[in-house]
């Protein structure tokens, strides 16, 4: 998160906290005021005025866009959801505002939406500009736009595609086209994290290898992102949750795809992987720094957290961050997609539950609770099945509540398929879902919704 | 919108990354360059927020307008950027001088395979934002969403069976969020990716593989790191390397270090701040063959704290497996420092025929040589052949021989001993050797000691008497340190001399005592 934005977020919601509990004469008040003006003050050397602006489910510092990250979440939480409820778009800080203005304009934003509007529209701010959103603006648009971050997926998935490809008969390795699919996913990232993550839905019954790694990819992006990583960590973490399969080039293609129940020598020789990913590693990517942590990835993504996992450790080694981050996501995505020996796999809720439920055993605890947080209790893709009788699909989390997603109705009470309403479940009270249900009952795709 | 100025600052841009281009970031003429684009850039960003620059094959516009012209390839800045897909350039406020400075320093650069792109992703400019096109993005667009048959099947059995084999707890409430503690744990996460070089994991990695597979890649990957290892002095991982490839292979991976440039190239690390490294260092040259010891030799002449003189040559004397003859060919060198290393560690090595080998060099012309022999001699208990030292022209040569024997306890020499200190020209020797030459005296001394320290005591002068008082004093301060009834009762006697120099050397022993 650019450290300005991140510092001017707290030090609002600071201010907004405080107003809430004092009044606003009192000193609490008075220096949440006083810090945030100077603050204000310095940016205002560099920057012509400040605008904190909130378009789909991010907010934006001057054009930058706020990650939510572990640390300063609680606080871009609260401002997101603050100017969502008020329907305020942008918030714009022009040089000369000072601390009562600033007090003051807190004291108002802090009140319940009626109350809001009836006391800004009596006060008047000469510093404070404040631009509010249209109906048709509130409109969730992120099912129809976010045509580069799917053209970014695709581009990705092509690369990764063409890389397999090329182990797999023994050509040269195009690294470049690597690299730069890496850092164009990273920049999708942060245009829209949901956005991106909403395409990992898409699994190809018979291109799995290179769906499970791209899409094992950019979970790990996600995840990194989430808990902090810097952008360098996240183009090697993306790079080894790509690489992470690598090593099944050196199995033979009838073995990956055998429908049947594997012998405890076929079991063995799949489990090899794990080795063979660092030899193929070594020849894609050679010894730079990237092809170090790649190959490490690809030779400790199953370690479990407990110490269980193949293969060996000769000692107690820990693994490396990225490889518990890649160990959590690619079960996730192994779990979640049809597979010549799964055909039905787990349903996204479940998977969920699973990793959960494996804290501790398998997954790192810590690193398991932020991927739910990011994937939410019904991850986007699942189906869902509402109180209401109709269907639906996820297609968005809603940051700060992981039970309560935005969903699409896609098919009736009479299970007939319509094009429903996007509907918010923290807004909509009444409305609850019931069960989580198999797409493959009614032929849906749920990666349509997306793509 | 046309701004005014933006024409200026482009300007101003070509000529920053020309100049880059001719002398390089950090040379004083490229800064009278760089700094009043970054001065108007500033200037401008403060006033109009971003500036936006649209990238086309050999030109750049702003606002549909060419502020920007040249259609030559190996010259054109525009083309450069286009060539890597770059078709748009944002420069908003809050731009910092650093990362002006990384922006042009990167796309100034000329190498022909250099991706600009790349580079200034890595670079992670926050203020500098670029827009780019991938080659054949349409044709990966062209992405169908594959059907999903409706399968029927029970999926309430589906759903419980998995609930069962994966014994999922529905009724488990989800908690995912974080403790202050488990966001501790993450920012240590982090920092330890940061901090802890990966090199040793990957090393362990490779060396698991390497029991199990001993194909080229592994090999070639742990030669590679190796010379990494090497490089960052990581030399407790480039044993471990070097033990598993030796153990696993039958290729020497050291083969490549042995050669005098290398060696030589370590100079600097023996005399390092670091205890450990140097150690590890010490460890790691024991890996080296034989063939490697004439440059550790030279190597030795650059060492300068003592006991790592003396841990390197002991390693040295390993390295030459205990080959005298190999070190006999360098016994010869007119190198003093290489021939007094040799020798020392020929005293290392305790060869068996040490004096053979050493004879000729008993007259060798610089005195520290035959010192250094003479630590020879008495490690390997020659009292003897040290004693010959005694008559050294070098007072150096010849302290070194007293102290050798002083230690050794040899009784044989006393008599030459008793000679030398009763000789006339034992009074014009300095201090410091008239007192090595009564502690051997004293240590090496039987029944006779006594008494012949009493007649040098008492001994009657006419003539250099004030010489000899240092004499007297040595005499008396041997005879407190012998410290019997008769040794005492002699002080004691010398008390009453009327001779003051006699008197006063008996005062100052029995007050010594």
């Amino acid at each position: 998160m650019s450290t300005s934005g991140k510092d001017i977020v707290s030090l609002f919601y600071a201010l907004i906290k405080a107003v809430q509990v004092y009044d606003i004469n009192n000193d609490v008040v008075q220096n949440a005021g006083k810090k945030f003006i100077y603050y204000i003050d310095t940016l205002l050397n560099i920057y012509s005025q400040i605008e904190l602006i909130r378009y789909r489910d991010y907010i934006f510092f001057n054009k930058q866009r706020l990650r939510f990250e572990i640390d300063g979440y609680a606080s871009l939480q609260f401002i997101h959801d603050k100017l969502k409820k008020l329907r305020i778009k942008s918030l714009t800080l022009s040089p000369g505002i000072d601390k009562d203005e600033m007090i003051i304009f807190a004291s108002i934003i802090k009140e319940e939406e009626d109350e809001f509007h009836k006391k800004i529209s009596d006060t008047k701010f000469d510093n404070i500009h404040i631009e509010f959103s249209t109906d048709e603006e509130e409109k969730p648009d992120f099912m129809q736009d976010g045509a580069r971050i799917k053209r970014s997926y695709f581009k990705a998935l092509r690369v990764t595609k063409n890389l397999m490809q090329n182990l797999w008969t023994k050509q040269p390795v195009d690294v470049k086209s690597t690299k730069r699919i890496v850092y164009s996913l990273i920049d999708a990232l942060s245009e829209d994290e949901l956005g991106l993550l909403a395409l990992t839905t898409i699994k190809n019954f018979d291109e799995y290898t290179f769906n499970h790694s791209l899409n094992v990819g950019v979970l790990s992006l996600a995840l990194g992102q989430r808990i902090g990583l810097p952008k360098k960590s996240l183009a090697a973490l993306c790079t080894a949750g790509l690489l992470h399969d690598i090593g099944k080039v050196e199995i033979s293609k009838d073995l990956i795809y055998k429908s049947g129940k594997l012998t405890e020598e076929e079991w063995e020789t799949l489990k090899r992987h794990s080795d063979y990913g660092v030899r193929e590693v070594l020849k894609a990517r050679g010894l730079d720094e990237m092809g170090l942590i790649s190959l490490t990835v690809a030779y400790q993504h199953h370690w479990n957290y407990d110490g269980t996992g193949y293969p060996g450790r000769i000692k107690k080694e820990d693994p490396l961050l990225f490889s518990k981050i890649v160990r959590i996501c690619d079960s996730y995505d192994a779990m979640t997609t049809p597979r010549v020996y799964q055909p039905i796999p787990y349903l996204p809720h479940y998977a969920v539950r699973i990793i959960w439920q494996l804290r501790n055993v398998w997954f790192d605890p810590v690193l398991a609770k932020v991927f739910i947080q990011l994937l939410g209790l019904y991850p986007v893709g699942n189906l869902v099945k509402l109180n209401t009788g109709e269907i639906a699909v996820v297609v968005r989390q809603n940051q700060g509540n992981f039970a309560l997603p935005m969903i699409k109705v896609i098919l009736d009470k009479k299970e007939e398929k319509i094009d429903g309403n996007i509907m918010d479940l923290r807004a909509e009270k009444e409305i609850k879902i019931v069960k989580s249900i198999y797409p493959q009952k009614y032929g849906i795709n749920p990666s349509s919704y997306f793509v | 919108m046309i701004v005014s100025g933006v024409d200026d600052i482009i300007k101003s841009l070509i000529r920053a990354v020309k100049s880059i281009q001719m002398y390089g970031v950090k040379h004083p003429s490229s800064k009278n360059f760089y700094d009043p684009f970054y001065e108007k850039l500033s200037d401008y960003l403060k006033k109009h927020a971003e500036l936006n620059l649209e990238i086309e094959q050999f030109a750049i516009l702003h606002s549909g307008r060419t502020v920007y012209e040249e259609r030559e390839k190996d010259v054109s800045i525009a083309f450069r950027l286009f060539r890597d897909g770059i078709r748009s350039l944002r420069f908003t406020q809050g731009l910092t001088f650093d990362e002006l400075l990384s922006f042009l320093g990167t796309i100034a650069m000329v190498a022909k395979d250099l991706d600009i792109v790349l580079r200034l992703w890595e670079c992670d400019l926050l203020h500098i934002n670029f827009y780019v096109v991938e080659e054949e993005e349409e044709q990966a667009m062209d992405y169908k969403v594959p059907e999903v048959p409706v399968v029927n099947i029970d999926y309430e059995s589906k759903v419980r069976e998995i609930i069962e084999k994966e014994n999922i707890d529905i009724n488990d409430v989800i908690k995912p969020e974080l403790a202050s503690g488990e966001l501790d744990y993450l920012k240590t996460e982090i920092s330890v990716v940061e901090k802890t070089p990966l090199l040793p994991t990957v090393i362990t990695t490779l060396i698991s593989l390497l029991k199990i597979d001993q194909s080229r890649d592994i090999i070639n990957s742990l030669v590679v790191l190796l010379e990494r290892c090497v490089d960052n002095r990581d030399f407790y991982n480039a044993r471990r390397i070097v033990h598993h490839l030796r153990e696993n292979t039958d290729i020497d991976p050291m083969e490549k270090f042995e050669n005098e440039r290398t060696i030589m190239g370590s100079h600097s690390l023996i005399n390092t701040s670091s205890g450990e490294i140097f150690n590890e260092f010490i460890a790691f040259i024991g890996l080296f063959s034989k063939k490697s010891v004439p440059y550790f030799l030279k190597l030795l002449s650059y060492i300068d704290r003592p006991e790592r003189l003396l841990a390197l040559r002991s390693r040295i004397a390993s390295i030459a497996q205990d080959d005298v003859a190999l070190m006999k060919n360098f016994l010869d060198s007119d190198d003093i420092t290489m021939l007094i290393n040799v020798i020392a560690i020929l005293n290392l090595m305790k060869a068996d025929n040490i004096i053979a080998l050493l004879r000729p060099l008993f007259s060798h012309p610089n005195p520290d040589v035959r010192s250094e022999i003479i630590s020879v001699l008495a490690n390997d208990f020659h009292p003897g052949v040290i004693a010959q030292f005694l008559d050294d022209e070098s007072s150096y040569v010849r302290i070194k021989a007293l102290r050798a024997l002083t230690k050794m306890k040899y009784s044989r020499v006393y008599t030459k001993l008793f000679q030398k200190v009763t000789s006339r020209e034992f009074r014009s020797l300095e201090l410091a050797e008239q007192q090595e030459y009564f502690n051997c005296l004293v240590t090496n001394g039987a029944e006779k000691l006594t008494k012949d320290l009493e007649k040098i005591l008492f001994k009657w002068m006419l003539f250099g008497h004030k010489k000899y008082s240092a004499v007297r004093k040595l005499a008396a301060t041997a005879l407190a340190y012998v410290d019997t009834e008769d040794a005492l009762a002699i002080l004691r006697k010398g008390l009453k001399k009327r001779n003051r120099h006699i008197k006063s050397a008996c005062e100052i022993a029995l007050r010594q005592k």
